[in-house]
């Protein structure tokens, strides 16, 4: 077993590089759609109307209390200027009792920021009514004469909500990738009969078996495990403390993934089918599962219903939840349970199929 | 050794086995003789456990190979047809893994790839990926992957497929070597007769699922006692000199060869007069025309009328 498991080591060694790119292109995807987190502060174009120079320097002050931010002082003029020009997309106007957003485009951060005015407001304040007129959803847009508003009460999530999103869902996706590219050894080595000679060895079926998906399973975690060091250490993302929570999940839908591959072997004829056959069903998986973006975005019951029949929805909702939520390993058992009963089922069939091809 | 009874395959639309019986002793070099889809393969794939018969049986130092896999697995080497190595990695690592699937380890195990690799003559290119080797490299190495275990029993299936004749050869002495001085066991499946005439005790000439013949080479061109084998060489080839060659009453079979044809006719027969003749008549020039001994070739086209390669 443990030279079967050994072997494939030493193959990936020896051609690394798609294992490599996969995990470049988690690190690339993450920063490009989610950028950096954490060090860098949000700008924030600042003006009033009703409040006096003094009064409105003093509120940019409370505001500018919190690192992470920084309100400028500006004026409406200037900044509707700015809008139109798409130079910044939002900005904030305070009044004695409110404040709004000028939106000119969707911003990823405005709900951060909006969280933390809306708590320099109610502290400040200190007024009972004021909390009451921001509820939760406090963001109150205004249609501006001749600049494109547009309505973001849906579609932003917070940005350490949006992070998270993006971390768990891009590094499930390619790690997705890696082990069902990966075993498509597997497929070849029972082309060429590398597979054979191994069969009529005095091995164990149940060892090359094993030998084999252990390989892919060990690579699948620290492919994952790679890719949450990089986020964590050197691009600020904040993966919580629920390392554990985190590690089993990892594990579950490692599982699942590799299952899923012992699946689709033993469904294919060629590992030509095979090679075609990957791409669709791990982006199907991902876009259905909510990888690129949350499922709760879907509004068809039928989509969200699939949804829930790929790992990658287990896998990402759970991996959240340990990150934002501290969900510990027993808030967990659900997903983390619904990802190993797949890995079972996928294997199962699997296993059955590929024997009987044989 | 090994008796195989009665063997069927059945696949979804073909029979690719159909009754095969054999059987080869300890020390034996036993050819198996047949043109590209007679069956070899599949008879071989079953013999190695590799594919379930669809019905009879095979048995190794007397027990059933389905029931008792290993009393079988341990000494049984197989070369399989294609290549079938690790192509990214080098020679010495392939024969490394394959050796410790066998159990070897240790020292033990580097001193047999050392040996296995001199006997291929390979030892100084042993570092190169596989993936780099020339057709007949990679060729030797399948072999030598089959050998580290030292198997009583080796069957190789058509081991010299599209090679360099220097590289053929060498695995032809090769596997002469293996089976007179360490007494090897070998079941050679082929379809250049040559390399059986060569190598091979006994032979079964196999085609559509079936053995249509086997004995020793001796007994099997015996089959031709009561034929002559005369071949003809031409300028040039026609049709029609094929054609009635073909209604003589005296000629039994023919093929064309590479420098005219070859043709079939009962022993004795004074046939030379008539070849003239109807060489004359479909203006073919003849260059020589000889009485040959019969080779497993023309067994094998005397039986089926086709030539082993088509
Ligand atoms: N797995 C298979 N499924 C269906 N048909 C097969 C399979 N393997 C071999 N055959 C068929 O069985 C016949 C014998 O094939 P094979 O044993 O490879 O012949 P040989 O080795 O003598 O060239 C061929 O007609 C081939 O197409
Ligand atoms: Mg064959």
């Amino acid at each position: 077993m443990w030279s079967v498991f050994n072997l494939q080591w030493l193959r990936l060694k020896r051609e690394p590089i798609l294992v490599l790119s996969f995990i470049a292109m988690t690190i690339l995807f993450v920063l490009f759609i989610g950028g950096t987190q954490g060090e860098q502060t949000i700008t924030v174009q600042t003006f009033s109307d009703q409040l006096t120079e003094s009064e409105l320097d003093e509120w940019v002050d409370d505001l500018n209390n919190t690192s992470g931010f920084e309100f400028h002082v500006s004026d409406r003029e200037t900044i509707e200027n700015q809008l139109k020009l798409s130079q910044i997309s939002y900005a904030l106007e305070l009044n004695y009792l409110d404040y709004h957003y000028l939106v000119g485009q969707d911003s990823f951060f405005i709900n951060a920021v909006n969280q933390h005015v809306e708590q320099v407001y109610r502290t400040k304040l200190r007024i009972s009514e004021i909390a009451e007129q921001f509820p939760d959803r406090s963001i109150e847009l205004k249609d501006y004469i001749t600049i494109e508003l547009e309505s973001l009460a849906n579609s932003v999530s917070s940005s350490d909500e949006g992070g998270a999103h993006i971390v768990s869902g891009m590094t499930l996706y390619f790690v997705l990738y890696t082990i069902l590219f990966g075993m498509m050894n597997i497929a070849v080595e029972k082309r060429t009969g590398t597979w054979d000679r191994l069969i009529i060895s005095p091995l164990k079926k149940s060892n090359i078996y094993v030998g084999q998906l252990l390989h892919y399973f060990s690579l699948g975690v620290l492919q994952i495990g790679i890719c949450f060091i990089v986020f964590d250490q050197f691009l600020n993302y904040n993966f919580g403390d629920q390392y554990l929570s985190i590690i089993v999940t990892v594990m579950a839908f490692v599982f699942a993934a590799v299952a899923l591959g012992m699946l689709l072997i033993g469904i294919v004829r060629s590992p030509q089918q095979l090679q075609s056959i990957i791409p669709i069903v791990s982006t199907a998986f991902a876009m259905l599962g909510g990888a690129f973006w949350p499922v709760d975005l879907v509004t068809n019951k039928f989509l969200q219903l699939l949804a829930k029949i790929t790992p990658v929805y287990y896998g990402t909702e759970a991996l959240k939840d340990a990150m934002l939520y501290n969900a510990g390993v027993g808030d967990l058992l659900q997903p983390i349970s619904i990802l190993l009963l797949m890995g079972v089922l996928f294997m199962g069939i699997g296993l059955n199929l590929m024997e009987r091809t044989k | 050794m090994l008796q195989v009874n009665d063997l069927h395959k059945k696949f979804k639309t073909t029979t690719a086995v159909n009754g095969v019986n054999l059987y080869l002793d300890q020390g034996e070099s036993v050819g198996l003789l047949g043109p590209n889809g007679a069956g070899k393969s599949t008879t071989i794939s079953m013999i190695s456990t590799l594919l379930q018969p669809t019905s009879g049986d095979i048995r190794f130092k007397g027990g059933d190979v389905f029931k008792k896999p290993d009393v079988i697995r341990p000494v049984l080497g197989v070369v399989p047809q294609e290549i079938a190595l690790y192509e990214e990695l080098t020679a010495y690592e392939n024969m490394h893994f394959f050796g410790k699937t066998y159990g070897l380890s240790g020292e033990k195990l580097k001193n047999k790839i050392d040996e296995v690799l001199e006997l291929v003559g390979l030892t100084d290119r042993k570092k190169e990926r596989v993936k780099n080797y020339s057709g007949g490299m990679k060729r030797r190495i399948n072999i030598a992957v089959s050998l580290m275990h030292e198997p009583e029993l080796l069957i190789m299936d058509e081991p010299t497929v599209g090679i360099d004749p220097q590289s053929r050869s060498h695995i032809l002495e090769m596997v002469r070597e293996l089976n007179r001085k360490k007494g090897m066991s070998i079941l050679y499946t082929s379809h250049y007769m040559e390399e059986v005439e060569r190598l091979c005790d006994r032979v079964y000439i196999m085609d559509h699922g079936q053995i249509i013949a086997s004995g020793t080479k001796e007994e099997l061109k015996s089959i031709l006692s009561s034929e002559d084998t005369i071949l003809i060489e031409v300028h040039q080839k026609s049709e029609q000199f094929i054609d009635q060659l073909n209604e003589h009453s005296l000629v039994q079979q023919i093929a064309e060869v590479d420098t005219g044809y070859k043709v079939i006719v009962s022993k004795g027969a004074d046939v030379f007069a008539d070849i003239f003749e109807i060489a004359n008549a479909s203006q073919v020039k003849v260059k020589g025309v000889h009485v040959q001994t019969p080779t497993l070739e023309d067994v094998f086209l005397h039986l089926t009328g086709r030539k082993l390669r088509d």
